[in-house]
């Protein structure tokens, strides 16, 4: 399991940063926006955590897990701020996987106080996809607001985060555990 | 182009289809559907048409040699693309951010079936030197559901044929048969269930009208198996798990308290092999879960890391050979078994050859299931010393210890938390296939050159849920990893020759009677002389070679044909021992080249 390192000190400057770079853009600035009721104000962030793939780690019920790739954190036990998300999202984790999502980190700026060449070998890959700093706010808050905190996955939070196109929530439906095809019972659902 | 025709003239065509069917049954057979009827008889005699390619290996041993020669030693400099066709399939779903292409194309009679990662079937007429796309079968794979289970891509090994059916599988679990002529799905049958983690990405073995399924998922917890589909009646033959259930032989080699076995991996995800003599399968079984922590299930963890032998009327075992027992390194023996006859002292030796992810080549007696020969294809193996030249256990094999610790220096352990391995963990050889060339006996492996990092995470049954990974550690790259062609001769079991090349071999091997073909995850697709593995020549695909390559006839002309798009486990787990690969785009493209 990876230690979660902080940054305090760096905390500060990303966030001097994003107030920077925060001119008036429309929080809801994509068109799938419209896919979810109008009412949650998190859907915008809710967009970004699947476009962004935070899902290929984190899981869409962000617990993250082992695995082939090692261990995404689980943003369900986080206990970071939503400054640090924020941090964490535009400048990444250096020497983890976690990429970072800022165009211009440790390039135009410096992240976590370092640089490109100061990061060296512990610097976070690059995320398939830049997010504006509004992106970087909306997916935090979408942390905070649905993840952060939250026990095991249910039903109810799968299928307000799929919709009912997939049978993939149909594993937290409520039910006996299934008889397995072994003669030994299934360790599983349990 | 997709075929659009609309519902009606769909509905009239198949119910044209059905009376011409039913009206060549009763007359006999038409010749042209006769022809196209493939049956057990075809299946057994593939030499007899070396202008098709109707097997997923090429034969029933997997030998992937086509005796074609229109293109060989002396012209194969002159090889240029013929025909190109994009296809689809590289949408994400679930964890994976796109889909990629593992698929050996089917060829029958001047037609292709090729499948993209999602299972969509494609039927392209090669015919006239140019390809054209006569229908598309889109099964409408449920993406996020198959897709957040699938532990190493959005992948689909390809299709089989049986009657006139176009067999296929999806990678939430179901085998579809589709009617080779208009497209139609004909039915469907679920065999996996991604509810328990299960998925399937090899392409089905036609056996004496069934269809064997094997399944992925050995880190999400699944009790594998195989299953055999009886293709007239729809229903299952038979099923036989990997991991014995609870009193049956092979349940006392998984000793712990934690019913390991339930969850216990055996994964089946590469298409087996069947040797009509004996009327046996082989298949390769995979790694036991959790892979990494295998305090957690002390005990050989039977059949984990086999090659296993079943009747194939009954699903019955016959025999085992286990690769590496109580295995902490996730040496799946997935590998296709190739099924060679050699001369001996005493008669023909009939061997089952395996190259196993742990680094090792093995020829195994396919009669009795014993040890023959074995030997390290890789270039640095560091968990063994070697093997036992009597069994072919690895020397450290202690059968007396519940928990395995080989070269305890560098094996992952509850005390050994972080170690490096070689080969690292997607072995000296992954799933893309070898090749073996009867005439001069080598035999052909695609080699992963590689060491990784593990790091040990201890298992605990709490930590053991439906549709999460259940790996006890995970990987990382620290090292480079490049790969090579590395030729084995067979009547010797020793190395003949081995070509290296800059990246992992991620796509498998073609034989003929004197090139071999292969790729690179950096776009090249290359022949080398099939003696001196020297390089004779290459063209570079711009895209990422993951797939085998095949050859057949159309027009009496040869082509050599083969899927790029770079995807699977590769760009998402491995990367970062080949930076250079992060520049390749996903892509969904065949091509073909002829002279």
């Amino acid at each position: 399991m990876m230690i979660f390192n902080r940054f305090p000190a760096a905390v500060g400057v990303l966030l001097a940063i994003v107030v920077a770079l925060n001119f008036s853009m429309p929080t809801a600035v994509y068109g799938q926006s419209a896919q979810a009721p109008a009412t949650d104000p998190t859907n915008a962030g809710k967009v970004v955590f699947s476009r962004a793939n935070c899902v290929g780690c984190h899981k869409w019920h962000g617990n993250g897990g082992g695995g082939y790739g090692g261990d995404a954190l689980s943003l369900r036990k986080t206990e970071m701020t939503r400054d640090q998300i924020i941090e964490t999202v535009g400048c990444g984790r250096p020497g983890t996987g976690m990429p970072f999502f800022m165009r211009g980190a440790y390039d135009e700026v410096k992240c976590h106080d370092m640089n490109r060449q100061d990061a060296g070998a512990q610097m976070p890959p690059e995320g398939g996809t830049f997010l504006r700093p509004k992106d970087i706010e909306a997916v935090a808050d979408y942390v905070i607001a649905h993840i952060k905190g939250a026990g095991e996955p249910t039903y109810a939070e799968c299928v307000t985060f799929f919709s009912n196109t997939s049978r993939v929530c149909d594993v937290y439906k409520a039910q006996a555990p299934k008889p397995d095809d072994a003669t030994a019972s299934t360790g599983k659902d349990q | 182009m997709e075929r659009s025709s609309g519902h009606t003239r769909m509905l009239r065509r198949g119910c044209l289809l059905v009376a011409a069917v039913a009206a060549a049954s009763v007359v006999g057979a038409l010749p042209v559907s006769a022809a196209d009827e493939v049956n057990q008889e075809r299946l057994l005699n593939v030499d007899k048409e070396p202008g098709n390619w109707l097997h997923h290996h090429q034969n029933y041993s997997a030998h992937r040699f086509s005796t074609l020669k229109e293109v060989n030693r002396d012209n194969v400099k002159n090889l240029k693309v013929a025909w190109t066709m994009h296809l689809g399939g590289i949408e994400g779903g679930g964890i994976w951010s796109h889909g990629g292409l593992e698929g050996t194309p089917i060829a029958e009679n001047g037609f292709l079936y090729v499948t993209d990662g999602w299972g969509s079937v494609y039927k392209i007429d090669a015919h006239g030197g140019r390809g054209v796309l006569v229908w598309k079968m889109d099964p409408k794979t449920d993406r996020d559901w198959a897709g957040a289970v699938a532990c190493c891509g959005v992948d689909n090994r390809g299709v089989a044929l049986w009657g006139d059916l176009v067999i296929s599988h999806t990678l939430d679990g179901r085998l579809v048969a589709t009617n080779k002529e208009t497209g139609q799905v004909a039915w469907q049958r679920n065999v996996a269930d991604p509810d328990k983690g299960e998925v399937i990405t090899g392409a089905p073995l036609i056996v004496k009208n069934m269809a064997i399924t094997g399944v992925a998922g050995a880190e999400y917890g699944i009790r594998g198996w195989i299953a055999a589909t009886d293709l007239a009646t729809q229903k299952e033959v038979w099923r036989t798990h990997t991991i014995p259930g609870k009193g049956e032989p092979g349940s006392d080699t998984w000793k712990d308290s934690n019913n390991a076995a339930a969850a216990g991996g055996g994964s089946t995800w590469v298409t087996g092999t069947y040797d009509p003599a004996t009327d046996t399968i082989i298949w390769g079984i995979g790694n036991p879960g959790p892979d990494w922590d295998n305090a957690y299930r002390p005990g050989d963890n039977l059949y984990t890391d086999s090659s296993l032998a079943l009747d194939a009327t009954t699903g019955k075992i016959k025999w085992h050979y286990q690769h590496t027992p109580n295995d902490p390194y996730d040496y799946d023996s997935v590998a296709e078994n190739v099924l060679v006859d050699i001369p001996g002292p005493s008669g023909p030796r009939k061997l089952a050859l395996e190259a196993d992810r742990n680094g090792f080549a093995y020829a195994i007696d396919r009669t009795t299931g014993k040890f023959v020969w074995g030997l390290p294809f890789v270039k640095k193996v560091t968990w063994t010393k070697g093997l036992d030249a009597e069994s072919g256990k690895p020397i450290e094999y202690d059968p007396n210890k519940p928990v395995q610790t080989y070269v305890a220096s560098v094996t992952p352990s509850r005390t050994n938390m972080e170690t490096d391995i070689c080969p690292g963990n997607m072995g000296g050889k992954n799933w893309p296939p070898t090749a073996y060339n009867p005439d001069l006996k080598l035999w052909y492996i695609p080699v992963i050159e590689s060491c990784n990092r593990i790091k040990v995470e201890v298992a605990t049954p709490d930590k053991l849920k439906a549709r999460e990974f259940w790996t006890g550690g995970g990987p990382s790259q620290p090292f480079k990893i490049t790969g090579s062609v590395t030729a084995i001769d067979v009547t010797t079991g020793k190395i003949a020759g081995k070509m290296e090349t800059p990246f992992p071999n991620l796509g498998g091997i073609l034989a003929t009677p004197d090139l071999v073909f292969s790729g690179q995850p950096s776009g090249e697709v290359m022949a080398l002389d099939a003696k001196s593995l020297q390089k004779l020549w290459e063209f570079n695909t711009g895209g990422g070679v993951n797939a085998p390559p095949m050859t057949f006839t159309v027009d009496g002309k040869q082509y050599v044909a083969i899927l790029v798009g770079l995807g699977g486990a590769w760009d998402k787990w491995f990367i970062d021992s080949t930076p250079e690969l992060k520049k390749i785009q996903p892509g969904s493209m065949l091509y073909v080249f002829a002279l």
